[in-house]
């Protein structure tokens, strides 16, 4: 699958005329992109960037031919999105429900969206929860029926925003390899740096900028160092 | 309650039938004033409960909370006026509650919702959205549990700090977290492709 370029360029984004992220210049080609940092550095505003959730106060975003700024729904159909908190996600009382509300969004008839849903939930090996109530499952349950929410729209990018924080060892495990797994291109923004290891690119983001940029073995000894200095 | 995956025959009826259904039939059991008219509705609701496939453990708790209820709707409707008064009242309340779980416990949650955006269509002429009505309903629905969570959370982490009986103490940070709960979602609701914008007035 070719996939569109992302292209930051001088990219700033300031709250409060507090720097969040300062002259960003990055092109994101890759299938595997990680993105390490410490607390309040601006990995998360640097993911809500990538989809149109955070508008730069200075630059561009570019998706392909698509800028944030002016095509921010079209990006966002091409751009998914998976919260650290999936709980917040999740719209709807019934998972399949939730699974097909995105679909609705996009003005799919029902049919198309049944028959989605069902591949995505088989995929992803959850058929078993399509009829639960969304508040009884479990945090590993929840952050799988996220994911779905997010790859039922078929998109071609997805971006996951720490999605590994709120579970325990096994259901991480389970995660990390359903990342592993998928066609798309994965921007994994965590603290978690053993998912890292088979990615093709890690970027640092320390002191609002991009630190550090290059392969995942090199990135991690940067950044441990960063933060022991 | 939500129905899931209901199989019966009372699932095959389209939604707008079943809850018509239930409207007419709560408005005629206030009509009817012969008791034993009213015990043969109750049964037939009773069939219908038992016959319609629901999860009984899904309705075990509200059941016991209505019958509690009822007792003493009961006894303080037989003393203030009589006991065969008493007992109809209690016949009408017990067989709409048990009509009304037949009919919501075979109903798709997605099914209602639509049969609701439907009924509610009529607010467009006064500017209203029923789409974004029934997502503001389901939503109610879907984040109460969160938000009970939430709420006993916070109460033992204040009941660990000592100040369990203050409830400035509890709400502050109930409030807080519920707030940080809406900003997330309404974020989710962007990065999910909701458009407020219902399809009609898209330009």
């Amino acid at each position: 699958m070719e996939l569109p370029s992302i292209r930051l360029e001088n990219v700033s984004v300031r709250y409060d005329d507090r720097d969040v992220l300062r002259d960003i210049n990055i092109s994101l080609n890759e299938q595997r992109i990680g993105v390490i940092g410490a607390n309040g550095a601006g990995k998360s505003t640097l993911s809500r960037l990538l989809n149109g959730l955070v508008l730069p106060t200075e630059g561009s975003v570019r998706i392909g031919d698509l800028t944030t700024t002016q095509h921010a729904k079209q990006i966002r159909r091409q751009v998914g999105f998976v919260f650290q908190n999936p709980a917040n996600q999740i719209i709807m009382p019934i998972v399949s429900d939730d699974i097909a509300f995105g679909l609705k969004n996009l003005s799919l008839p029902k049919p198309e969206r049944t028959q989605r849903v069902n591949e995505t939930l088989h995929e992803l090996n959850i058929s078993h929860l399509a009829d639960r109530e969304s508040h009884t499952l479990s945090g590993g349950e929840q952050q799988m029926v996220a994911l779905a929410s997010v790859l039922a729209m078929r998109p071609e990018t997805i971006i996951f925003d720490e999605p590994t924080t709120m579970l325990d060892l096994r259901n991480r495990l389970a995660f990390q390899h359903e990342i592993s797994k998928l066609s798309q291109r994965a921007i994994v923004v965590t603290h978690d740096l053993e998912i890292l290891e088979d990615f093709e690119r890690v970027l640092v983001i320390t002191d609002s900028t991009v630190a550090f940029d290059g392969q995942p073995a090199d990135a991690i000894a940067h950044y441990r160092q960063w933060s022991h200095a | 309650m939500i129905a899931a995956n209901n199989t019966s025959y009372l699932a095959r009826i389209k939604p707008g039938w079943k809850f018509g259904v239930l409207l007419v039939l709560s408005i005629a059991l206030y009509l009817i004033n012969s008791w034993t008219v009213l015990l043969s509705l109750f049964i037939l609701s009773v069939v219908l409960l038992l016959t319609a496939r629901v999860n009984f453990k899904q309705i075990r708790l509200p059941l016991i909370s209505l019958a509690v209820i009822l007792s003493v709707v009961f006894i303080l409707l037989g003393i203030q006026t009589d006991w065969l008064n008493a007992l109809r009242s209690v016949l009408r309340l017990l067989t709409m509650c048990l009509l009304a779980y037949s009919v919501s416990l075979t109903t798709k949650f997605e099914a209602m919702l639509e049969l609701f955006q439907q009924v509610a269509s009529p607010v467009r002429f006064v500017g209203g959205n029923p789409a974004q009505i029934a997502l503001a309903l389901s939503m109610t629905i879907r984040f109460i549990p969160e938000l009970k969570k939430v709420y006993v959370e916070v109460r033992e982490a204040q009941h660990a700090r000592g100040l369990a009986n203050n409830p400035l103490a509890v709400t502050v940070p109930l409030v807080i977290r519920s707030l940080k709960i809406a900003d997330e979602t309404a974020e989710a609701l962007d990065a999910r492709g909701y458009d407020s914008e219902p399809a009609a007035f898209r330009r």
